[in-house]
């Protein structure tokens, strides 16, 4: 037995389904390409596959993961990624296997490019308006649970943030803290942008790479 | 493929999965390399559509000819239909991206009645003209089949043509016919009136209609070469006709999000009720070996780990043993699981449990449909109570607890005493349980009890009946409650509203058009949803173009009136169909047609279960 980390991009048609459809896209695939992956044992048994860090409907994904137990080591990697693009729709792409060699909890940051544009707002414009956000003390925002709306701060959360004035967007690639403990997700930053101005924003969002609490890249 | 336009709208919608195509085994040709675009359209959202077993197949079929391209359109749920109208983007194919407008073909599957104001709605979404007379040339030919039109006088105004019976053989032909009228430089009348004389055809521009002054049909007279009668096409080998080996896979969770296997066409019972059981006659079966071949393949295509096996009655089919013999053979190996749904009360037997027991569990139902035996036996159930207490006994024994019973009220003939039964024959289920010696430890029983309100359909012989009023269903549905007596029974009932509307469109005539015009003018759309539905506008709008709906619904014909459907020719005979209504009144059953045949006129076709050898044959 041997756990594996698939790494995928997502995005065309696959950007707009949910983290639960992915869920059994993925499981179709597994048994669709018959390779040795582990089933969960009982009444229904299922390939098994896990995701260190789901990603939100409507985001692009570059640079995705998946975790299964390969219940044969005969399998090369190479082996692997042809025999899964070919069971996967066109907007999922398998570009490598690797070992799992951080635990799927070490998450802790991720990256993102979002691409903003609002009608008839020049980017310029946005860009200011970006950087009086992120000049705030605190970004503070209402946050919905099943305990109630309760108020959070999602400043400490922006590690990093860089803003490129575009010809017809402004670009933010951010780091923002990811996650079981204290997710930060971008549309909380858009959000707080809305708030802040009262104008609707476009955004086109891609996650790029994952890292730990050291900023090493998730591996 | 979703243009830039289009995208825009997906994050601000609900699932926005269904909007964009995509899916594995999506069909992707070039436009300039095919001579026909055909638009498949199912007049409802994408779970439900994408779950339909015709439309796989057609989809396949049509894809299977170099020179076909057929995409997939479905109606967009109202939050995107607001924002498509709002954002002036018309409705497209999920394959191309492209407006509708662009295809020749324009093709609905009309699954039941309520789904009519979305096919017009979905053509107003589209751009292309709603009414047949506004749509000029060889394009944008608007086609439409499925059960719905067995009688679709009601939306005469807007299709082109109907498609009666099985779509397989006879779509190609007029798919074939469009392309050499073309290239003949034809017009869209010659090219009609020439498709009226392929069977299995309905023009209804070349009929004309007189009424009486009682609002019943005079006369129906075809013009242009018509014929009288349109008889329905159908498969006679099941073996050797067209199944797809590949699915479209959603990318989203569809309504029946599985492989599915079809068994046989047609049913052997007779349920007086229903459509089904007369207008697929006669019974043809497949084979063991092609259902198992074709599940195979389904399953490695798809990587579907559940196959349905489907048909009216699964465990009627004659060879079900050995069928799911070879099944199981290799289903578990490749972790697939086997579901039989339709599953006959009296058909539930101990080896079909074990058989598909051994992959997965799931709910038991079944459908007596009427509770009292009396009023089974004028339905043509032919189930018996005591075989309905052994096979909950036997599902008991088997581990399950939980049991869902399917009935009908407003079946004609019905009294209070009938109703009531309903919830006995709950009740006695739960003893059942409880008498059950190896049943489930320690695990209470709970048996859902569903009422539905009776609908009756052309081509059944309950055609002539009336429908229950309104006022009289919530009184039955009231009775039923009032008469359960355990927390073990849940009981559910189906709106009547809807099944008024639904019963109104089943016999309507030709003047129930200028109403369908009205409420798509109106922008009425999802009428089977309840989150769209509304009696009340629909009965405004009735009376607004001066029409009485209880005209439809809830008045008894006499059995010498024409019908808005006598054209049509389904293979069972009118008077067969009255013999049973008459039956029926004396509370007098029909052998089902393994044990006799009862001449409904389908051996005309010269195949299937009209030429099994039989057990009064044997004998």
């Amino acid at each position: 037995m041997k756990n594996v980390r698939i790494w995928f991009v997502k995005d065309h048609e696959c950007r707009y389904i949910s983290h639960l459809d992915l869920n059994r896209t993925m499981l179709r695939a597994l048994h669709k390409s018959k390779l040795p992956i582990w089933h969960t044992e009982g009444f229904n048994p299922h390939p098994f596959a896990t995701f260190p860090l789901p990603l939100s409907l409507g985001f692009r994904g570059t640079n995705e993961c998946m975790d299964v137990k390969l219940e044969d080591d005969d399998f090369s990697f190479e082996e692997i990624i042809s025999r899964l693009n070919a069971c996967l729709p066109r907007g999922i792409r398998v570009f490598d296997v690797t070992e799992a060699v951080m635990k799927a909890g070490k998450v802790a940051f991720a990256s993102f490019t979002i691409k903003l544009s609002g009608d008839k707002l020049p980017s310029g414009a946005i860009c200011k308006s970006v950087k009086e956000l992120l000049g705030a003390e605190r970004i503070e925002l209402e946050k919905k649970s099943k305990k109630g709306v309760r108020t959070v701060d999602i400043k400490p959360g922006i590690k990093s943030c860089k803003i490129t004035e575009r010809f017809d967007f402004a670009q933010l690639d951010v780091v923002l803290s990811a996650g079981s403990s204290d997710n930060v997700n971008p549309n909380l930053l858009i959000t707080a942008l809305q708030k802040l101005t009262g104008a609707e924003y476009e955004a086109d969002i891609t996650r790029n790479d994952l890292f730990d609490a050291q900023m090493r890249p998730f591996r | 493929m979703v243009s830039r336009e289009v995208e825009k709208l997906l994050l601000k919608v609900q699932k926005p999965g269904r909007y964009v195509g995509g899916e594995l085994n999506e069909v992707i040709k070039d436009k300039k390399d095919v001579d026909i675009r055909f638009a498949f359209c199912f007049p409802d959202t994408y779970e439900v559509g994408m779950s339909h077993l015709g439309m796989k197949i057609l989809y396949s079929l049509f894809n299977s000819r170099d020179y076909i391209w057929c995409e997939r359109v479905f109606a967009p749920w109202i939050d995107m239909e607001e924002l498509m109208i709002k954002n002036d983007i018309p409705l497209y194919a999920l394959e191309s991206g492209d407006p509708l407008s662009d295809f020749d073909f324009i093709g609905f599957t009309l699954q039941y009645e309520l789904s009519y104001t979305n096919m017009l709605n979905m053509l107003k979404l589209g751009k292309v003209p709603v009414r047949s007379a506004d749509r000029h040339g060889l394009k944008n030919i608007v086609v439409a089949g499925g059960p719905c039109a067995c009688n679709p006088e009601p939306i005469t105004d807007f299709v082109d043509l109907f498609f009666i019976g099985e779509g397989e053989e006879v779509d190609l032909e007029v798919i074939d016919l469009l392309r050499k009228c073309r290239a003949e430089g034809r017009s869209k009348q010659e090219f009609l009136e020439l498709c009226a004389r392929i069977e299995g055809v309905y023009v209804p521009s070349l009929y004309e209609t007189e009424y009486n002054p009682d609002g019943t049909i005079k006369s129906f007279v075809p013009k242009g070469g018509a014929p009288a009668v349109i008889r329905k096409r159908l498969m006679k080998k099941m073996d050797e006709s067209f199944y797809p080996d590949n699915f479209v896979v959603p990318l989203v969770e569809i309504v029946h999000d599985r492989a599915v296997q079809e068994i046989f066409r047609g049913c052997i019972r007779g349920c007086r009720f229903c459509q089904a059981g007369f207008i697929y006659r006669p019974v043809r079966e497949k084979s063991p070996e092609t259902i198992n071949a074709q599940c195979r393949a389904l399953c490695e295509n798809t990587g579907y780990d559940e196959v349905s096996l489907s048909s009216l009655s699964s465990s009627d089919y004659s060879r079900i043993v050995p069928l799911l013999e070879q099944l199981t053979s290799w289903c578990r190996d490749e972790k697939v699981s086997i579901s039989l749904p339709s599953l006959r009360v009296d058909g539930f037997t101990d080896e079909i449990m074990d058989r598909i027991k051994t992959v997965r569990k799931s709910g038991l139902t079944f459908a007596p449909e009427a509770g009292s035996q009396r009023m089974r036996d004028v339905i043509n159930k032919n189930v018996k109570h005591e075989e309905l207490m052994q096979t909950c006994a036997t599902a008991f024994a088997g581990g399950w607890s939980t049991v869902k019973l399917y009935f009908m009220i407003g079946l004609p003939t019905e009294t209070m005493d009938d109703v009531a039964a309903i919830a006995e024959l709950g009740q006695a289920v739960v003893d059942t349980y409880y008498k059950t010696p190896d049943r489930a430890k320690g695990k209470s029983v709970r048996v859902t009890v569903s009422a539905s309100s009776f609908v009756p359909k052309p081509f059944t012989p309950f055609q002539w009946e009336p429908q229950d009023t309104i006022p009289e269903l919530h009184k039955k549905q009231e009775h039923i409650k009032d008469s359960i007596t355990t927390k073990k029974i849940q009981f559910n009932y189906h709106d009547a509203d809807t099944s008024f509307l639904e019963a109104v469109f089943a016999r309507g005539d030709r003047k129930l058009n200028s109403v369908m015009a009205l409420a798509c003018e109106r922008g009425f759309h999802f009428d089977g949803w309840n989150d769209c539905f509304s009696l009340e506008k629909w009965l405004s709008l009735f009376e607004e173009c001066g029409i009485d709906p209880a005209f439809y619904a809830n008045r008894r014909r006499s059995f010498d009136e024409i019908l808005p459907w006598d054209h049509i020719d389904y293979g069972v005979t009118k008077s067969f169909l009255k013999s049973e209504c008459e039956k029926a009144y004396q509370n007098t059953t029909t052998p089902n047609c393994r044990e006799k045949c009862s001449g409904c006129g389908a051996a005309r076709y010269g195949e299937g279960v009209c030429f099994e050898k039989r057990q009064d044959m044997v004998r």
